[in-house]
């Protein structure tokens, strides 16, 4: 009992003081970037610095945009949701994103991630679009205000 | 050529006889779908009392009039989009359209408008909706004296009340828009007016404006919504005599103002917010005749605001009445009323003698640290702000408004 109890303590420390990404609140929290409440389960992001420190936002196109400009922390988690299964958050750089017109994202850059580069071939096929990999993404301008 | 088919088009529905196609239980046609298939251009079609289990309802180049009589129910049956229209010069009515279905990926509504000019939609009743009137690439329309709300109480995946895409000079007049994600969302949309609607108990935003320029809203209320109104990345924006009241919570505002550019704040009243106007890059913005009333904060200026004035404005019973960060200004208050000033006026010509600081030095603390708030009201930031008051080091030296009005000013 007691090595278990041990045990227990031990894991709590552990878990801690691990940088672990916080499970966005949506409806009310607001997005670091822009200050929008998180509502889309499709397109929010997430970081975590090296420090521990949480930035949520309420899309891709926020987080690439603050990573590009205002945030210089160092991140050691990054996570954007994935289009195709609501809620459900994926690494960053492993994701492919489709740029598409008929798939609108919430800071209008048309942005959306995808778990695999099949998947995101396939909503390709069915809604047009451009294909992108993590670090071509920090390349691309992704603010819709400077096309108009 | 062109020239022939525009008159064609314009004379179309006196050639051919407009005619009535009614639809009820009992009658010849029973439902709207047959009735919109037998339509042709200039018909009205008549939807009398009943429950319409319908969806998927398409009119495509038809300039038809659908009113309902009786109050007709389209029961949608949580089945995808109710309604969707791609056509020019035609009218809904009258209608009661509930349960529209849910998606994460798609965004159904109970009537969805692309591609279309000149249009009305009056006097409907949407209840139990996804979106409820959702318009995409159209223009020169009215959405009018609508009711429009879902059971959404704090649930993300609720979706937009009235939402605008691509969408220009579109009139939004005595809508009641609650329960929903964002009560009315312009996105990319130009040339639009908002006027006299209700927007209350919307999780996010009553009214938000993103990528939009030359819009103005007046004589709206906006109550209990995540925050009253949004406008963000957006030009030329006139707001005058509108309410935002309730907004409270954590990220909640009566306005949020991010990257807005050349507007105009007239005669708005904000009362009981947590803040009534946060301002984050928002630049010649002239905010005159404003009345705030018991917010936590009444103005919150945040980085990149420049070149903005505040003048005439009643600043009543705020617990603070600006916030600022940074030490930087570039902005003017002048000939405001604040309900904290306690200068006096000698010459008795309305006009207080002393100088008044809207920055107090507790509220940069606030900033800095949100959980000294517990010492509002105590001694030592009473003497902490009159020392500030007295040789301003933290707060902005400059942020001063020179001729604090002795009496509320009447607009």
């Amino acid at each position: 009992m007691k090595t278990f109890f041990g045990l227990f303590i031990v894991f709590v420390l552990f878990a801690s003081c691990s940088n672990q990404a916080e499970p966005i609140n949506y409806g009310s929290d607001a997005c670091h970037f822009c200050k929008m409440t998180i509502v889309s389960k499709t397109h929010s992001a997430q970081a975590v610095s090296a420090k521990g420190k949480q930035f949520k936002y309420d899309a891709i196109e926020c987080m690439v945009n603050d990573l590009t400009t205002e945030n210089n922390a160092e991140m050691a988690i990054l996570l954007v949701a994935n289009y195709l299964d609501a809620g459900n958050m994926i690494p960053a750089e492993k994701a492919t994103y489709l740029v598409s017109e008929n798939i609108p994202s919430p800071m209008g850059a048309n942005l959306s991630a995808t778990a695999s580069n099949d998947d995101a071939k396939q909503l390709k096929t069915e809604n047009g679009g451009e294909l992108f990999e993590w670090n071509s993404l920090k390349d691309r301008d992704n603010n819709p205000n400077s096309h108009h | 050529m062109k020239f022939f088919i525009g008159i064609l088009f314009l004379l179309l529905p006196y050639i051919i006889d407009a005619k009535t196609i009614e639809v009820c239980g009992n009658c010849e046609v029973k439902t709207l779908k047959s009735a919109i298939e037998l339509a042709e251009n200039g018909d009205t079609i008549l939807i009398k009392e009943g429950t319409y289990k319908e969806q998927d309802i398409h009119i495509i180049d038809k300039a038809i009039h659908i009113k309902g009589q009786g109050n007709p129910v389209i029961d949608g049956e949580n089945k995808g989009t109710v309604i969707s229209v791609r056509a020019n010069n035609f009218t809904i009515e009258g209608l009661t359209i509930t349960n529209v279905g849910r998606s994460y990926t798609k965004d159904f509504a109970a009537i969805l408008i692309s591609e279309s000019t000149d249009f009305s939609i009056r006097n409907n009743t949407l209840e139990n909706v996804f979106f409820g009137i959702l318009l995409e690439k159209s223009s020169a329309g009215l959405i009018e004296g609508n009711t429009i709300s879902s059971q959404a109480v704090s649930e993300a995946s609720s979706g937009n009340g009235i939402h605008l895409w691509y969408s220009n000079e579109i009139s939004i007049q005595n809508n009641n828009v609650r329960q929903m994600r964002d009560g009315i969302y312009i996105e990319f949309g130009d040339n639009c007016r908002v006027e006299n609607n209700r927007a209350t108990n919307n999780v996010r935003y009553g009214l938000h404006f993103m990528f939009s320029n030359y819009n103005e809203y007046h004589n709206n209320l906006f109550e209990e919504n995540g925050a009253g109104v949004a406008v963000m990345f957006s030009k030329f924006i006139t707001m005058t005599q509108n309410t935002f009241r309730k907004s409270w919570g954590d990220a909640s505002y009566g306005l949020l103002l991010k990257e807005i550019y050349d507007s105009e704040l007239k005669n708005n009243t904000f009362d009981q917010n947590t803040i009534g106007i946060t301002a984050d890059g928002a630049s010649r913005v002239t905010y005159n005749q404003n009345t705030f009333t018991n917010n936590g904060y009444a103005i919150k200026v945040h980085g990149a605001c420049y070149t903005n004035t505040f003048k005439e404005n009643n600043f009543l019973h705020n617990a603070f009445d600006v916030g600022y960060s940074g030490r930087m200004n570039d902005n003017v208050f002048d000939n405001n009323y604040w309900s904290d000033y306690s200068g006096y006026d000698l010459d008795k010509d309305g006009i207080g003698d002393v100088p008044y600081r809207p920055v107090k030095l507790f509220s940069h603390i606030v900033n800095q640290t949100p959980e000294a708030i517990v010492l509002l009201r105590s001694l030592f930031i009473d003497i902490v702000d009159f020392s500030e008051k007295v040789s301003p080091i933290f707060t902005p030296k400059e942020l001063i408004d020179q001729n604090p009005r002795m009496k509320k000013i009447a607009w």
